[in-house]
């Protein structure tokens, strides 16, 4: 039985302990880092008088940079640095680089020890320092870290830059250093697949329409069995998609079963799953190149679905393609309404009628200028209805 | 009979579903998915359905009480935090408009993944009757002119209230609609008269700002910090500026996924509202009360992360100043990080608050650029700045540092590209 003196004492106990133990820990931040090497690979961009370089810290970045190990944890830190020659100020939108980023306090305290005292406000003015400084004023170089969620092999890195009536959107397709799960196409092995030679180009709608609708059905599964429908065309810039998608949460993430449906003879150029954070569901979109084009600009034709069992399924359900591949198709263009990037929206035939399908596809096309829900032109097209 | 006993079946086996425990061979009796009960007055939910209209677009919505969805869809979707929300839009324009379902709630439940949720170890025949019916309860888009459509979206759950809104988009053309609904059976009986329509200042007290210097100097001699109940400690700092309402702010944050705390409804907007307001409390509190004007806050939000800890939360009260006629909220916001012990609180647990606080007025501006509604953002004083070396600490003793400012963001009713924001020439926009 414990006396009421001693539940009283407890408090002070508890801070004697602490007081006691602060002393013990300790945290050694890494020296000055050195940028030199994340420089060397980092990949560069120019925009409107603003310049962004980039590069994905490898696991050994981390721990001579961090110094910590984040090999277990889902974080992974990008070093970015804006050169800002514009006449305005500047601000990097964290968000538009990934909607559930890490705070660098927030990173830190999840290194903190129990009672660590001193160690734990050495991690954080480490930390501190290391973030990404916003805002950047009119002629100013600023490099940080990011702490954004993990990305395997390429990571898709959109880079917003928001000023006064002025966005400035970038996207850089950076290699993830070290990374043996290294899983489906780089980006420049899928610029390769296409000879330029090779594209027929479109500039009237009617006609690309046509063309649309004369793309294969369907991938080709694994051995003989059908592959999933291709209910999706995407027109537009590599960077101006990718911008779209990482916006709303869509991030690269090839799994093996992505690779048993074959178009064209190859496996999918890319793949993109919106993440499971905060019970969103795990659509995925996994997308080829063609060999057409549309005002100079690239198409893309790609299955929309999302895995039996949805977010629901047990962990190791596997990825298995829900029937209902009509539904996965029409939210992804809803999601993209919001994504600030879909110019234009139309349904052609091309996908098939086996199975419970309107064998319908849904053509988006994106652009760079960031647009608001009433800027989406929807063409006269075949009339959509849900069914 | 048949149909009660496979419903008190189904209900154990629901349990025992979420209890990741395996289904039996108990359905042996009944293969098909209990069927809706077909006395379920609809003209209950649809009677107490808040109605707006926006040049040809009408629109009315209700979200479902947990009894209310078990009887419309025959199987408990509560259980599994899933609300359906009735939906009718007429269109009266010349054009085909398109409902979306992420504008209502971006983690929004498919109505195929909610079916198979619910048919879980179940046989294909219920399986194929819950994906029939759910399919046929779903709203489906497009709404063509002249046409009248209605049905259900599936969304998270929200309890006592709920916001909504209503993004329909045509060709070349949005039109938005915002309500609060409150959901009948889960805390008492509460009538849902118009949470933001009455006036919790007499009009003697308001103060209409169109002078952009008198509107920062007013803000910034607003009190640096909210205060605990009787006014005699300092809590967290008051580093945000809302300005907007029904149809302009809230609409941004609902897109966002920012949503209603399950104790948000406890000060004076939630007073306002009924007459008969219970006294009960929930057994745990997510949001402790922070106090200004005199009450607790009128209205908090959370929005979700990771997992239960790593959630981003904020406070607002309704403040007596207007800024061009648009409703001013002074408000309070932070980054949870964690949840650690503290004897400052009642559950003896807190959240463990990131203590740059900046750092979370900063990425709320950022996520609200992506809204669709923001306007305008800009930085004023009024906080009053705390070192890293001398950080203040909240009620319940967490340190944080600041710079001392307090973030504005002016929200518009019509959509704001990324590329239209404005931002306030006042103090540089800092972290």
């Amino acid at each position: 039985m414990v006396s009421a003196d001693a539940m009283k004492a407890l408090p002070s106990l508890t801070l004697a302990m602490v007081l006691a133990l602060a002393g013990c820990a300790t945290w050694q931040p890494p020296a000055e880092f050195n940028d030199a090497a994340l420089r060397g690979r980092a990949l560069t961009r120019d925009n409107q008088g603003l310049r962004v370089s980039a590069a994905v810290l490898s696991p050994e970045d981390s721990r001579s940079i961090l110094g910590v190990d984040l090999d277990h944890s889902q974080m992974q830190p990008v070093w970015v640095e804006v050169h800002n020659a514009t006449p305005r100020l500047m601000w990097l939108l964290r968000t538009g680089t990934d909607p559930d980023y890490f705070s660098p306090l927030e990173v830190a305290w999840s290194f903190h020890k129990p009672l660590g005292g001193s160690a734990n406000a050495s991690i954080d003015r480490h930390f501190e320092k290391l973030g990404f400084p916003n805002p950047i004023p009119a002629g100013t170089t600023h490099a940080g870290i990011l702490f954004t969620n993990r990305e395997r092999g390429t990571k898709l890195l959109n880079v917003d830059l928001l000023g006064q009536k002025t966005l400035v959107p970038f996207s850089l397709f950076l290699t993830v250093p070290e990374d043996d799960a290294a899983s489906g196409a780089t980006v420049a092995q899928d610029q390769q697949h296409v000879p330029a030679s090779q594209v027929v180009g479109y500039s009237d709608l009617t006609e690309f329409r046509a063309a649309i609708e004369r793309l294969p059905c369907c991938a080709q599964g694994p051995g003989t069995a059908p592959g999933d429908p291709l209910n999706v065309v995407i027109v537009g810039e590599l960077e101006d998609i990718a911008a779209a998608m990482v916006r709303r949460n869509y991030l690269r993430d090839a799994r093996a079963v992505d690779m048993g449906q074959e178009v064209l003879g190859r496996t999918p150029d890319v793949v993109l799953r919106k993440q499971t954070h905060a019970r969103s569901s795990a659509a995925w979109i996994r997308a080829w190149r063609t060999p057409l084009s549309f005002d100079g600009r690239p198409v893309y034709i790609a299955q929309a679905g999302r895995p039996v069992g949805g977010r629901f399924a047990a962990p190791d359900a596997g990825f298995r393609t829900h029937a209902d591949v009509d539904e996965a198709r029409n939210l992804l263009v809803q999601d993209m309404m919001y994504s600030g990037g879909l110019d234009k929206l139309g349904f052609a035939h091309g996908s098939g009628t086996s199975g419970r399908g309107d064998g319908l596809r849904s053509v988006l096309f994106f652009a760079t200028r960031p647009l608001s829900l009433s800027d989406v032109e929807i063409l006269d097209w075949v009339r959509f209805i849900e069914r | 009979m048949l149909i009660e006993t496979c419903l008190q079946i189904w209900k154990r086996i629901a349990r025992a579903a979420l209890a990741a425990t395996v289904l039996g061979a108990v359905l042996a009796g009944c293969a098909s998915a209990p069927a809706p009960q077909s006395s379920t007055n609809a003209a209950d939910y649809k009677g107490r359905a808040g109605t707006r209209t926006d040049g040809g677009v009408r629109v009315s919505a209700a979200p479902l009480s947990a009894d209310e969805s078990a009887a419309v869809y025959g199987v408990p979707l509560a259980k599994l935090r899933i609300q359906p929300v009735w939906i009718e839009v007429e269109n009266r324009e010349d054009r085909a408009y398109f409902l979306l379902s992420p504008g209502l709630d971006p983690n929004f439940y498919p109505a195929s993944e909610a079916a198979e949720a619910l048919s879980l170890g179940q046989p294909d025949e219920w399986r194929a009757e819950l994906d029939r019916r759910f399919r046929k309860l779903a709203f489906h888009n497009p709404v063509g002119p002249g046409e009248t459509v209605s049905g259900f979206v599936l969304t998270n759950l929200d309890e006592a209230v709920k916001p909504l809104q209503l993004d329909l988009v045509a060709n070349g053309r949005a039109r938005t609609f915002s309500m609060f609904a409150v959901v009948p059976g889960f805390r008492g009986d509460y009538h849902a008269s118009g949470v933001f329509k009455r006036d919790i200042y007499p009009a003697g007290e308001v103060v209409n700002y169109t002078d952009d210097s008198e509107f920062r100097a007013a803000l910034e001699a607003l009190p640096c910090c909210a205060m605990n109940r009787n006014g005699s400690k300092k809590g967290d700092p008051l580093n945000l500026v809302v300005v907007g309402g029904l149809e302009d702010a809230f609409p941004a944050l609902v897109r966002r996924g920012w949503r209603p705390t399950e104790q948000t409804w406890s000060g004076s907007v939630w007073r306002m509202m009924t007459s008969a307001l219970s006294r009960e409390r929930y057994p745990y509190a997510p949001v402790s009360d922070l106090y200004l004007f005199g009450r607790a806050q009128d209205l908090a939000l959370q929005k979700a992360r990771d997992n239960i800890h790593q959630r981003n939360h904020l406070r607002l009260w309704l403040s007596p100043m207007r800024y061009q006629g648009k409703p001013v909220w002074i408000g309070q916001i932070s980054r949870d990080i964690g949840s650690r012990l503290t004897l400052h609180s009642p559950t003896f647990t807190t959240h463990k608050i990131d203590p740059d606080v900046d750092e979370a007025r900063a990425a709320l501006a950022e996520d609200m650029a992506y809204s669709q509604s923001l306007a305008k953002l800009g930085l004023v004083g009024g906080v009053g700045a705390a070192t890293r070396e001398a950080p203040r600490g909240n009620l319940t003793t967490d340190p944080y540092f600041t710079d001392g400012n307090r973030s504005v963001l002016l929200f518009d009713r019509n959509p704001v590209s990324l590329a239209e924001i404005e931002v306030f020439p006042w103090l540089a926009l800092t972290r």
